[in-house]
């Protein structure tokens, strides 16, 4: 919160002679490519060193490797966010934890571990949820770098950053860098809010998750995760009523697991393990140590400007040989969240107001809220005139989509 | 039995696992990736790193963490003030003075109790000269920033036999960096390769021209029709097909115009979507199949000639005698058929039914193909072997540094890839001129002079030489914690495909520019 009180490590008798000997290599004079903006020498450490303060989202294999990262390379004020408590499968790769800090938030733990390992450094854990913090909290940082694993996490705070930014004040414009990784795949990319290109202007590159349609599910089931995917969302349900399904119970899932492999007994289908059923409602991704250790790159590089940023999307591949990608996404004009543009769109003069919702919600514009279901079989056209406007909002995203309806045939 | 096709019914949908223990439930999310037998190829494999730097730790780590049998640090040297400050595996302040070596197998050693770490403090020099087999007896060696003399010794020995482990040579300064696998053989089964195997729809066995012919589509219920499955259908309207054009496929584009209008004209009603799906995948009817090009290229490689195959040691080649052996006999010339069949519209009965036949036909064929086997080979690794032959891999490499020794090769690099190759060019520089003393940094113009020497006075370096030159003499000796950090992550990432040979490892040098971040491969 705002409040929190900024404690200053400068240069403390941790300091050593020698200590930065690689880091200022670097710092002390440009290279070849390094920005003209660049100033070599007492002035960037000083800042990389005393004044920058930077906030880490996500403390699990992205953010454990992020925050190793950041203290070595001389970052001493480090905020960190995550609202998760550690689990065994994270032990092969979040390296910061140990079996005997299972159960235990993983921002506590991970700033623990860091002040220990790094003298002089100080994370500042918060066990919780980004949406607690408000924008006087997200004012403090000079940049922001996520390690999220979830799609509306990583919404939320691009829409938060890019709400920040008051163009009188070149401060408030805090640099964001993100990352994923999914097997030897991985993903880095440096967002400037309102400048570049921003998450929401490329919701259309994600991947869309594996959904079975519920008439296979329920009547024609023939693959494993069919028998699955029955176990959990129409026996779950009926059989335990209002008891919410938790993936992380073993328990349940093992429930799950007899349900799906009596399923498939009684169709003859083959295939139905307990890896898979947790793999399947849990939409397990595999992760390795290895991937993670792509993208802690960038915020040394912004904060110092002793190198060029990405500019401003990279993807390696190395499921066959090493391959990697970088291109500069480019902003969307309609973009909801850094956009400004009203979204125009034509449909017929028959949609109901559920037709339009789905068709959102399959582009991931938004959700259904709960105020719109009374309307639902209405027609669109009945409520909204031609060429009118509708505001649409969702309760989990800081922002609001304006859509320009016309009909189609007017 | 070694795996579930060859599991009667009852076994395979029967046998109920309990809970995973802890160590598959720690090894979750990476056992997806490589399954038990990578995890057992890690676990029984024997590491050795060449230096404690926090290019050498950061690559262990990630090592360490999936499960790795055994790592050794092999290094002297005892922690400076600079090796605190960017090392995660050192305790900072108080690691200074004592041996990197063993301060880091500490360390790295909390990561996962299962695995054992060595330190050995001897020079690589001694151990070269009087105890080669040390470093012979791991399964992969790597070594980074290691001095160039001492490289071409190391790489040498392990060159030697076919035996020998496989050397990583990483380099890395400021920015910069590259790396390269010296390998003599790799053969890969498991590649995870992204293309499937055919159907073999255009070549139908009997037993699946028999059923798509036996059933009555007119005869069916809209319930039913909407769900016969695609393959059924395709190999039906082929079968037609080829009876009224005199035996041959639609060739020409009208021809496989008609021939798709020909699916949808089966439909009883609109919204049949398994006809749609079939009129999609009608492309399979005019993709022969046949042996894959790649893989007949491998039945030619010089391990399958008799006076190899006598002396041959790996089940991989025995396989492939076995394949090749196989492909020309077998009346379809094809390779085995693969048991597993995609999802498709359909219902349970009828999917379940044709998923019988591809089964039960595989297993003939991975019988006919066994035997063609001259030697016993592990039924595990057949079942693979035959469920992965459209995808089998072999690479041969090439000692450490001969790129640099080919004039003519670097001169073709330097102007297809100049980036790249002048990054590499820059490494190899300052290999050449850094001999242990690290208080005098070489300039640009040493740096750019022992280029020349590399690649011939009489080449032109491309303007990138500028780039790579000016970065190197701006840091010839940063070992930057973020570099070291990536580097970990794509040297581990290749040590374990090259450990479990699984996936494909890189070919060539690998080359890192963490200025404009990109990657790139020269030399391969």
């Amino acid at each position: 919160m705002a409040t929190e009180i900024h404690v200053n490590c400068a240069a403390t008798s941790s300091d050593w002679q020698d200590r930065y000997y690689h880091v200022d290599q670097i710092l002390d004079r440009p290279g070849p490519r390094t920005d003209p903006s660049f100033l070599a020498g007492d002035e960037v450490k000083d800042f990389l060193r005393n004044k920058c303060k930077i906030l880490v989202i996500g403390a699990g294999g992205l953010g454990c490797e992020i925050l190793a990262n950041l203290a070595l390379t001389g970052f001493k004020d480090i905020h960190l966010i995550d609202m998760d408590t550690i689990d065994i499968s994270n032990l092969n790769r979040q390296f910061l934890f140990r079996p005997a800090d299972v159960g235990r938030p993983k921002a506590i733990v991970a700033a623990e571990y860091v002040m220990k390992r790094v003298p002089g450094v100080k994370v500042t854990p918060y066990y919780g949820k980004i949406q607690d913090k408000d924008d006087d909290y997200y004012s403090q940082f000079n940049l922001v770098i996520c390690g999220l694993d979830s799609v509306e996490a990583r919404r939320w705070i691009n829409a938060t950053l890019v709400n920040l930014v008051d163009p009188e004040n070149p401060e408030s414009l805090k640099p964001l860098i993100d990352g994923g990784t999914e097997g030897f795949k991985g993903q880095a990319r440096v967002i400037l809010p309102t400048v570049s290109s921003c998450y929401e202007c490329s919701l259309d590159m994600l991947n869309k998750p594996t959904t079975f349609p519920i008439c296979t599910i329920a009547n024609t089931p023939r693959l494993p995760e069919h028998c699955i995917e029955w176990a959990s969302v129409l026996e779950w349900p009926r059989v335990h009523g209002d008891k919410k399904l938790d993936t992380d119970d073993p328990e349940h899932i093992g429930w799950l697991y007899s349900i799906a492999a009596a399923r498939a007994k009684e169709f003859k289908i083959e295939g139905v393990t307990w890896s898979l059923t947790q793999g399947v409602v849990k939409n397990v991704i595999p992760a390795i140590a290895s991937t993670n250790a792509y993208h802690c790159w960038y915020a040394f590089k912004i904060a110092t400007s002793s190198a060029a940023y990405l500019n401003n999307y990279f993807m390696l591949i190395g499921t066959e040989g090493v391959y990697s990608y970088t291109f500069e996404h480019e902003k969307r004009d309609h973009c909801p969240v850094c956009g400004g543009e009203a979204l125009e769109i034509s449909i017929s003069r028959d949609w109901t107001v559920e037709q339009l919702i789905e068709m959102l919600t399959e582009k991931q514009y938004m959700y259904l809220e709960k105020a719109t279901r009374p309307n639902l079989e209405k027609k669109v056209s009945d409520l909204v005139p031609d060429g009118g406007e509708v505001v649409v909002t969702a309760s989990t995203l800081p922002f609001s989509l304006s859509l320009i309806v016309t009909y189609k045939g007017m | 039995m070694s795996s579930q096709d060859s599991q009667d019914i009852e076994t395979a949908t029967t046998a109920i696992e309990s809970a995973p223990d802890t160590k598959t439930r720690r090894y979750d999310r990476q056992l997806r990736l490589w399954a038990a037998t990578g995890q057992s190829a890690l676990e029984s494999s024997r590491v050795l790193l060449i230096s404690g730097s926090a290019t050498s730790t950061s690559i262990l780590k990630n090592l360490v963490l999936p499960g790795i049998g055994h790592f050794t640090i092999l290094d002297h040297a005892k922690v400076s003030h600079s090796d605190a400050g960017n090392n995660f595996f050192l305790e900072g302040y108080n690691s200074i003075g004592k041996y990197r070596a063993e301060e880091a197998v500490r360390l790295l050693g909390e990561l996962n109790d299962s695995v054992k770490g060595c330190a050995d403090t001897r020079t690589l020099e001694s151990i070269l000269e009087s105890d080669p087999e040390w470093i012979t007896s791991f399964t992969i060696v790597i070594a980074h920033n290691l001095d160039h003399t001492l490289l071409n010794k190391l790489s040498a020995l392990l060159w030697k036999d076919t035996k020998y482990p496989p050397l990583v040579v990483v380099r890395s300064a400021g920015f910069l960096a590259d790396f390269y696998i010296q390998f003599r053989e790799h053969t890969i089964i498991e590649s995870h390769s992204e293309t499937s195997p055919s159907l073999r729809i255009d070549k139908p066995f009997p037993a699946l021209r028999e059923h798509a012919l036996s059933l009555e589509f007119e005869k069916m219920d809209s319930t039913e029709h909407g769900h016969i499955p695609y393959v059924v259908i395709l190999v039906r309207a082929l079968e037609n097909w080829k009876e009224s054009h005199g035996g041959s496929l639609p060739k020409s584009y009208e021809e496989r115009q008609q021939f798709k209008e020909g699916v949808l004209a089966l439909k009883v009603k609109e919204d049949e979507e398994n006809f749609d799906e079939a009129e999609a995948q009608a492309y399979r009817c005019w993709t022969e199949t046949k042996v894959p090009s790649e893989i007949t290229a491998l039945f030619s490689d010089p391990a399958l000639s008799t006076e190899a195959m006598d002396s041959n040691r790996s089940p991989f080649f025995h396989l492939l005698a076995a394949l090749k052996e196989y492909t020309e006999q077998c009346d379809t010339h094809t390779l085995p058929l693969t048991s597993t069949l995609p999802d498709m519209k359909s219902d349970t009965h009828n999917y379940i039914r044709l998923q019988r036949l591809y089964k039960t036909r595989a297993e003939e064929e991975k019988q006919a193909f066994k035997s063609y086997l001259r030697v016993p080979v592990d039924d595990a690794m057949v079942d693979s072997f035959v469920k992965n032959a459209h995808a089998l891999v072999v690479l041969r490499g090439k000692p450490w540094g001969t790129f640099n020794e080919d004039k003519a090769a670097l001169v073709k690099s330097l102007s297809a890839m100049p980036k790249e190759t002048c990054i590499h060019l820059a490494l190899s520089a300052l290999s050449l001129l850094q001999v242990g003393d690290t208080s005098v940094s070489p300039s640009a113009e040493s740096i750019r002079a022992k280029i020349q020497t590399i690649v011939g006075q009489s080449t032109e370096l491309p303007a990138d030489a500028d780039n790579a030159i000016g970065e190197i003499a701006r840091a010839p000796f940063s070992e930057l914690p973020n570099t070291a950090a990536f580097l970990g992550g794509m040297v581990a990432q290749e040590v374990i495909k090259m450990i479990t040979k699984q996936y494909v490892p890189v070919k060539g040098y690998c080359v890192i520019d963490l200025i404009d971040t990109w990657t790139g491969t020269i030399g391969a």
